[in-house]
């Protein structure tokens, strides 16, 4: 066992591993500390992982060398590909995964890693060393020294569980303990915490359910992978089922409001408004009839359901009369009761868009430490926190994702510059930039810049490439192909459009509302290789069905860029600049934005208050720059 | 650090009145007028003694009110002494209007002292001596905006208040200052963030019980958005002429009787009137107001083919008013064929809308009507008014016909419904109104909602930015208040 590594990552859930993973890619030696080992990743809510905004995310974990895209395609029990409906842009792929499958691909990823160590125990102690670096104590007397230090602790700081209205019993995850030492020795070191909750719902045993009262929603049949690099074999799909609440839950809940933790007053923490208990849904929508209820496989080996949709806090013998009010659950058993969950995390207006801490050089904070949810929000924070832990290491410069060139940009920058007042979830409409954003082009966004950090192996660098060439091939072949009025027709007709009467070339078919590259690709017999075009296609198709807003977005990007190259200097004193309102002097003393854009997007600063704020700014290095030796200390930011 | 200042400024103008204020804001207001007015001013130099500066005198009883409360709302009564010679400048009520309630939301402190030429003058010196600033102009409405006391389009309003000479815009800008006009636009940025939440909630939330919003009820919405922006943006080409007043130009022939009705029209002589057909050389201006709105009529000399240099120029001039007219009225005299002038004016004139004025209507024979002019249909569809400048007879009826002509519009519009009194306003009105078509275009030629909304936001952007409002996560906000949403 070593005692001293270059990065140490405290926390084995999705920010921990892709942290970890991110770190020992770019050569620094890690060590990933965790109370479980058998859990890494584990999927501890819903087993799923992607959706609408998230799935994007997933994708751009994957190209960014991460762990999440393989892990999901070797687990996934269910697969949909959300929005498929509307435009290209906001599609979101979304897999149910195996809850037990999931963690060991994890591990097996991880486990290839040469520069990656595993510790199993609870870090209980932090210790800033003289000069540079941290040492972590682990509870059973041993202790790491670390010369950068990723927290990614999840639910666990402080974490209390609540089942009804008694008082909560300590835990990190159910059955699990907390970290309270942790916790106290970071608010030592005079950073500010606050506090959230989350919940689950309850689980039953599939064998006591009627499936033939519930609809079926079976998956996609599609070969769909999150990974862009690798090709895992996929497991076999199971369905998902559907079912709902009516008046009968909802009267039960009614009645047994007050031995709820949410309404019992027992939780204090704020929870996430998108993602309510079945307490917050009957009180804040009372007029809503009924409520959807879908369960989910929680494995290919287990009989076991997902309730989703049933989130809550009740005591478990409300939870258990409550299921059986459920079309198709009349006879079932509660495997596991839901709760809700509290704890601990940093205001993250306190980090750098490197997820670095101002006030403590050289650690950082990832996943839901910064106060957000979400498997898929916490991974992207995960990468970002590891390769710059591993830059800082290696003297390299920082790295920043912009809000133009992924979701975890956006995710990151709104954490830091607006900070979050409840639990933050990605959304498509978060993204200024969302025809850029998308699933399909997440590789062509990012791999080029993983591959320059150094987070791609040599295999993958490969498979890059091809993608890039596949993509130039497939717009090629559209602009080159040409279809007859015989063998589009049908086509045509099915999309619901007018026939062609002379030939047409594929590229202006393809403006057609409803008309899909994909099926034209086939119809032409399109020689792209198999299973490596599919992306290509949907950016094609994207190019031409948003032609026009596409550019319009872009021109966007110009004018943040131009912002962003307007850098403000960390020690501005902003609550001197008199020319600006209040509330914008005050956000922005807090904030200390890196530069114009980032600061024109704090809540509470106007388009006024940014052009005055350049001005100040111009007369306050004049001024500096004549009483030279008189301003105050310079930060590196 | 910088020293926050606090600025001082005489808030009334300067000249012999009974009052006049002095007002200051900022950190130091309180403490400035504390020294300015000590609870025991140093005594007064007898009469006739040495001149200020050379104090010297043995002291007499002190007879001043004690003591200003600053904090105490109730005004107070003090002494303003001259913080170096200790010389009483003058006897002042102090107001005092401590932060953040008060119009600039700092410390605001009023003095209101005797009026002329000296006292506030020194007054406000005084302060400055103690370490005030003075005020640029419409610092202290500034300093209300930047501390969020009032929105953009109330600070217009202070503006329109103090500059506004006609009732019409006084009127107008009472409404704004009461947020009439601010509250109207916020309800369309609130309902545009309306439509963009269904959208999103078409986007972000796929799986959820309720049905997303139809297309086509989005864009009825969107419509009828449009109707209340173009209700708006209807209203400001005359706002605008309100602060200004519309341009009225008398032309016509020489010697037609411009300047007679010029006259008649002001109720005063102020043009010269001869029987000599060219006398009015240059262009005469002036303002009136008629039920309430602003008119700045302008007499000019006689259009015709002059060889007389003066004269010549007079007509140039004429015709640079004719061109930026709102209102021309084409003087005529009866049985005079207007036909060429109007035509020439048509071509010339630009956007100015014609009255056919036929004058001189105490010369006719009683009971005739002239030659040219005998129906509507004669002139085109002008709107004609017989009148004696002489008689006073039509005054009242071209006045109506003006007034319905340059400000219809608004006149017609409710008291309640704001008017766009600024090019600003009626700019970004102009924005969002067509960001909000395109968007509803775009939605109906089918355009995918997720590229669609694009146009939304800017629609939104304008109206955040006419109101100085800083945009939040206001689209999630109204999502999660409009639907049940989550698993």
């Amino acid at each position: 066992m070593r005692r001293r590594y270059e990065v140490v990552v405290i926390g084995g859930g999705h920010a921990g591993v892709e942290a970890a993973a991110a770190a020992a890619r770019l050569g620094c030696s890690t060590l990933l500390v965790t109370p479980d080992l058998s859990r890494l990743g584990q999927l501890s809510c819903n087993p799923a992982v992607g959706g609408v905004a998230k799935g994007i995310v997933a994708r751009e974990v994957d190209a960014l060398g991460g762990i999440m895209g393989v892990a999901t395609d070797a687990s996934r029990l269910h697969f949909r590909m959300l929005n498929r409906s509307k435009g290209p842009a906001v599609w979101g792929p979304r897999a149910q995964c195996d809850r037990g499958l999931y963690p060991r691909a994890v591990r097996k990823a991880l486990e290839a890693l040469p520069n990656l160590d595993f510790f199993q125990g609870m870090a209980s102690g932090l210790r800033l060393e003289k000069g540079e670096g941290f040492e972590v104590e682990v509870r059973g007397g041993v202790s790491f020294e670390a010369r950068s230090l990723v927290v990614a602790t999840g639910t666990f700081l402080r974490g209390k569980i609540h089942v009804g209205a008694e008082d909560g019993i300590p835990a990190g995850r159910a059955g699990e303990p907390p970290a309270v030492e942790l916790a106290e020795a970071l608010q030592a070191w005079g950073l500010e915490m606050g506090r959230f909750k989350t919940g689950t719902p309850p689980r039953v045993d599939g064998r006591t359910v009627d499936f033939g009262k519930l609809a079926v929603q079976p998956g996609d049949p599609e070969d769909f992978r999150f990974s862009h690099y690798a090709r895992v074999e996929l497991p076999d799909q199971r369905p998902c089922w559907v079912t709902w609440a009516g008046e009968a839950l909802k009267k039960l809940v009614a009645e047994n409001l007050h031995r709820s933790a949410l309404y019992g007053g027992a939780i204090s923490g704020r929870g996430p408004r998108y993602c309510p208990s079945i307490e917050d849904k009957i009180v804040r929508f009372p007029d809503v009839p009924r409520h959807q209820v879908f369960l989910e496989p929680e494995g290919l080996e287990t009989e076991e359901l997902y309730v989703n949709g049933l989130s809550t806090s009740l005591p478990a013998d409300v939870q258990q009369a409550f299921l059986r009010t459920l079309p198709g659950l009349e006879e079932c058993r509660m495997t596991k009761a839901g709760y809700a969950i509290e704890y601990d995390y940093f205001p993250p207006h306190q980090l750098h868009p490197t997820l670095e801490v101002k006030l403590i050089p050289g650690l950082f904070f990832a996943g839901q430490i910064n106060g957000t949810t979400g498997y898929e929000e916490a991974a992207g924070q995960g990468v970002v926190a590891g390769v710059n832990a591993a830059l800082r290491v290696q003297g390299r410069p920082p790295w920043v994702l912009g809000r133009e060139q992924a979701y975890i940009g956006v995710l990151i920058d709104d954490l830091v510059t607006k900070g979050v007042d409840e639990p933050y979830r990605l959304f498509t409409s978060r993204a200024e930039f969302r025809l850029l954003l998308r699933q399909d082009n997440a590789l062509q966004r990012l791999g080029p810049m993983a591959e320059e950090l150094g987070l791609l192996t040599r295999a993958q660098t490969e498979v890059l490439r091809e993608r890039v060439s596949t993509l130039e091939g497939v717009r090629r072949w559209f602009q080159g192909t040409t279809f007859t009025p015989p063998q589009v027709n049908p086509l045509l007709e099915q999309a619901g459009g007018q026939p062609i009467q002379e030939p047409a070339r594929a590229m202006e078919l393809l403006k057609r509302p409803g008309v899909r590259a994909e099926a034209l690709a086939r119809i032409g017999e399109a020689p792209f290789p198999p299973g490596q075009a599919g992306d290509a296609l949907v950016a094609v198709e994207v190019e031409v069905k948003y032609r026009g807003y596409v550019e319009r977005e872009l021109e966007r990007v110009q004018t943040l860029r131009e912002q962003a190259g307007f850098s403000l200097e960390p020690d501005l004193p902003y609550r001197d600049f008199r020319t600006l309102s209040f509330e914008a002097r005050e956000k922005l003393a807090r904030v200390r934005p890196m530069n114009l854009a980032q600061a024109a997007r704090i809540p509470g600063v106007s388009p006024a208050d940014l052009q005055n704020l350049l001005m100040e700014v111009r007369r306050w290095r004049r001024q500096r720059l004549v009483g030279a030796g008189t301003s105050g200390k310079q930060e590196e930011g | 650090m910088v020293r926050p200042d606090t600025i001082v400024a005489l808030a009334t103008p300067p000249g012999i009145s009974a009052l006049a204020v002095v007002r200051l804001s900022g950190p130091e207001a309180f403490s400035m007028v504390g020294r300015l007015c000590p609870p025991h001013p140093p005594p007064q130099p007898p009469p006739g003694g040495p001149p200020p500066g050379g104090a010297g005198a043995p002291p007499p009883p002190h007879p001043g009110p004690p003591r200003v409360h600053p904090h105490t709302p109730r005004p107070t009564l003090g002494w303003a002494v001259d913080p170096r010679t200790g010389e009483r400048l003058d006897q002042v009520m102090v107001t005092a209007y401590p932060a953040p309630k008060s119009y600039t939301g700092e410390d605001v402190v009023e003095l209101s002292c005797h009026g002329g030429w000296l006292s506030p003058q020194l007054v406000v010196e005084a302060l400055l001596e103690l370490g005030g600033r003075r005020a640029q102009e419409g610092e202290f409405t500034r300093r209300a905006y930047l501390n969020g006391k009032l929105d953009l389009l109330q600070a217009e309003a202070v503006l329109d208040l103090i500059e506004g000479r006609s009732l019409a815009l006084h009127g107008r800008a009472v409404h704004h200052l009461e947020r009439g006009l601010s509250r109207r636009l916020a309800q369309v940025r609130e309902d545009l963030l309306g439509l963009e939440a269904s959208l999103v909630y078409h986007l972000d939330f796929p799986e959820e019980d309720e049905p997303p919003v139809p297309l086509t009820e989005i864009v009825a919405q969107a419509k009828g958005l449009e109707g209340l922006l173009e209700a708006l943006a209807k209203t400001a080409p005359e706002g605008e002429l309100l602060r200004e007043g519309a341009l009225v130009v008398l032309a016509g022939p020489p010697n037609s009787g411009k300047s007679s009705l010029f006259n008649a029209l002001l109720g005063e002589e102020r043009a010269i009137v001869t029987e000599i057909p060219g006398t009015t050389r240059d262009a005469l201006e002036a303002t009136v107001s008629w039920g309430g709105y602003p008119f700045r009529l302008v007499d000019t000399a006689g259009l015709r083919k002059s060889q007389e240099v003066v004269e010549q120029m007079g007509i140039e001039v004429a015709w640079r008013y004719l061109v930026r007219a709102q209102a021309v009225l084409l003087c005529v005299e009866g049985g005079v064929d207007p036909e060429p002038f109007l035509r020439e004016l048509r071509e010339r004139s630009g956007e100015a809308r014609l009255i056919l004025v036929r004058t001189k209507r105490d010369l006719w024979e009683a009971g005739s009507v002239p030659s040219h002019g005998e129906g509507p249909a004669d002139t085109g569809g002008l709107p004609m008014v017989p009148i004696s400048a002489h008689t006073g007879e039509g005054l009242a009826e071209l006045r109506e016909i003006l007034l319905g002509l340059v400000f219809g519009e608004i006149r017609a519009v409710a008291p309640e419904f704001p008017v766009l009194t600024r090019r600003r306003q009626a700019e970004g009105v102009q924005r969002a109104l067509e960001d909000l078509r395109a968007f509803r275009r775009a939605l109906e030629e089918g355009v995918p909602p997720e590229a669609a909304t694009a146009h939304l936001r800017s629609a939104e952007t304008a109206l955040e930015e006419l109101l100085g409002v800083i945009p939040r996560e206001e689209v999630l906000d109204r999502l999660f208040r409009q639907f049940c949403i989550g698993k």
